[in-house]
């Protein structure tokens, strides 16, 4: 009996005292993810490679504007996002204190404004993401006369830019033939 | 009828065979202080993967110990307490999961387990998948997690029994007009960037070849003013700090990219 006692009073405690004391999460450890909306450019990078669809994004071309959302509730924590994300907005972070009572507590949307093309008026990408081209342009040595001129093409819509090709391409065939 | 929630099913959605009694939910205040201590829990597995089930096991563990709040887990409903409804709800298994549901007796509480209990998780979209517990029976508290760790178990728990707060909230953010996506490193070199990324996701994968090639950039960038000296130094405190092994192969392989540039 006395030897027991012994063992267990050199064996000490073994639970852990969480949730009295904070719970220290191995390093690595995925919990909730974090998301800083001003890193963001609504690329939705993330919501195509999120394996349970737990990010979304929504385009309302009517009114101009992208917004993402997250619903944790659904959330694998798979770090895919984290993976995938080209401007670092998204990290796992080792929170795991997700329980709520009321489910719309598990959602997180952030909204982002759509640039409007030059030339046709139509909304086609996020004002953010036209933003950052630029600017890492600028960063890998682009001049900033050259920049501009990047603008003038980066603001203009897809279906935009097909047409104004459309008569340069005849041109360089009428030469070709 | 329609619920409020418009055609989503919800726990007031009238499509579900569950109309909670108004007079059971003032109850289940009576019902927290009567089992303070003493908490019968059932758990239906409605579809999972049992996932859920390992970590509701270790969280009764020695090492979690929920019973060191009374929580224990029953084999009856007829004897919890609580409920706590695990897996996707697939097709074949609503039935059971209302039987239990009326089998266990008034008050009770009803815990969404796992991101398939809350919400179907990665199987929402599963032709045989109702989504979540809540499509079926009125649930108290969602427990999100793939599977929810013991600590998230406990934290659940102890939220649900009116002992800890709730700490997530909704967030709503709308962009600024002059909002911008700041970059990580204006002051580097962009090729000198992209090198250092490219042979670190090389060597250590995607994700942590990220990661690494962040933490060697950002002594770069904090010790730039230094001199090379100084970030040598600095790049083998933090080496021998990790003392990993590969972390140190890689950091070798960046340092030589960085000194090439250099000249």
């Amino acid at each position: 009996m006395l030897k027991l006692l012994k063992e267990v009073l050199k064996v000490g405690e073994a639970t852990l005292p969480y949730p009295f004391a904070p719970m220290e999460m191995m390093p690595g450890f995925r919990g909730k993810p974090v998301h800083d909306p001003e890193l963001c450019i609504a690329c939705a990078a993330c919501a195509i490679a999120c394996p349970p669809n737990a990010l979304s994004m929504v385009t309302d071309l009517d009114q101009g504007y992208q917004s993402w959302h997250l619903f944790v509730g659904r959330c694998i924590y798979c770090a895919r996002c984290e993976e995938v994300c080209p401007t670092g907005a998204i990290t796992l972070s080792p929170n795991f204190e997700l329980a709520v009572m009321n489910k719309d507590d598990l959602r997180e949307q952030a909204d982002y404004q759509l640039a409007a093309c030059r030339e046709c008026g139509v909304f086609f990408a996020p004002v953010k993401e036209i933003e950052r081209m630029l600017a890492l342009l600028q960063q890998s040595g682009v001049s900033a006369e050259n920049v501009a001129t990047a603008r003038a093409l980066f603001e203009v819509c897809p279906e935009c830019k097909r047409k104004n090709d459309i008569p340069k391409l005849a041109s360089l065939y009428q030469e070709a033939v | 009828m329609v619920g409020k929630n418009g055609n989503r099913p919800g726990v007031d959605g009238s499509r579900y065979a569950i109309h909670p009694d108004p007079l059971a939910g003032q109850l289940k205040g009576a019902l927290l202080k009567d089992i303070a201590r003493s908490v019968y829990v059932y758990r239906v597995d409605c579809g999972g993967c049992n996932g859920c089930e390992i970590e509701i096991f270790a969280s009764i563990t020695p090492l979690f110990d929920v019973e060191r709040f009374g929580i224990k887990v029953v084999s009856s409903p007829r004897h919890a307490d609580v409920l706590v409804y695990t897996g996707a709800m697939t097709r074949s298994m609503r039935i059971p999961a209302l039987r239990a549901y009326h089998a266990a007796p008034e008050p009770k509480i009803c815990v969404a387990y796992g991101a398939c209990g809350s919400s179907g998780g990665i199987f929402h979209d599963l032709y045989c998948v109702w989504g979540g517990a809540d499509k079926v029976v009125p649930v108290d508290v969602y427990i999100p997690g793939c599977p929810p760790t013991p600590g998230a178990t406990i934290y659940g728990f102890a939220m649900a029994l009116g002992l800890l707060g709730q700490k997530m909230k909704a967030v709503h953010h709308v962009q600024e007009d002059d909002e911008r996506s700041q970059l990580r490193y204006p002051e580097l070199p962009s090729r000198l960037m992209v090198e250092i990324e490219r042979e670190s996701r090389r060597m250590a994968g995607y994700l942590h070849g990220k990661k690494i090639a962040h933490s060697f950039l950002d002594i770069l960038v904090a010790h730039q003013t230094d001199g090379p000296g100084k970030i040598d130094q600095e790049i083998q405190t933090y080496l021998s700090q990790q003392d990993d092994p590969r972390l140190t192969e890689i950091f070798n392989r960046l340092q030589q990219i960085y000194q090439a540039e250099r000249k």
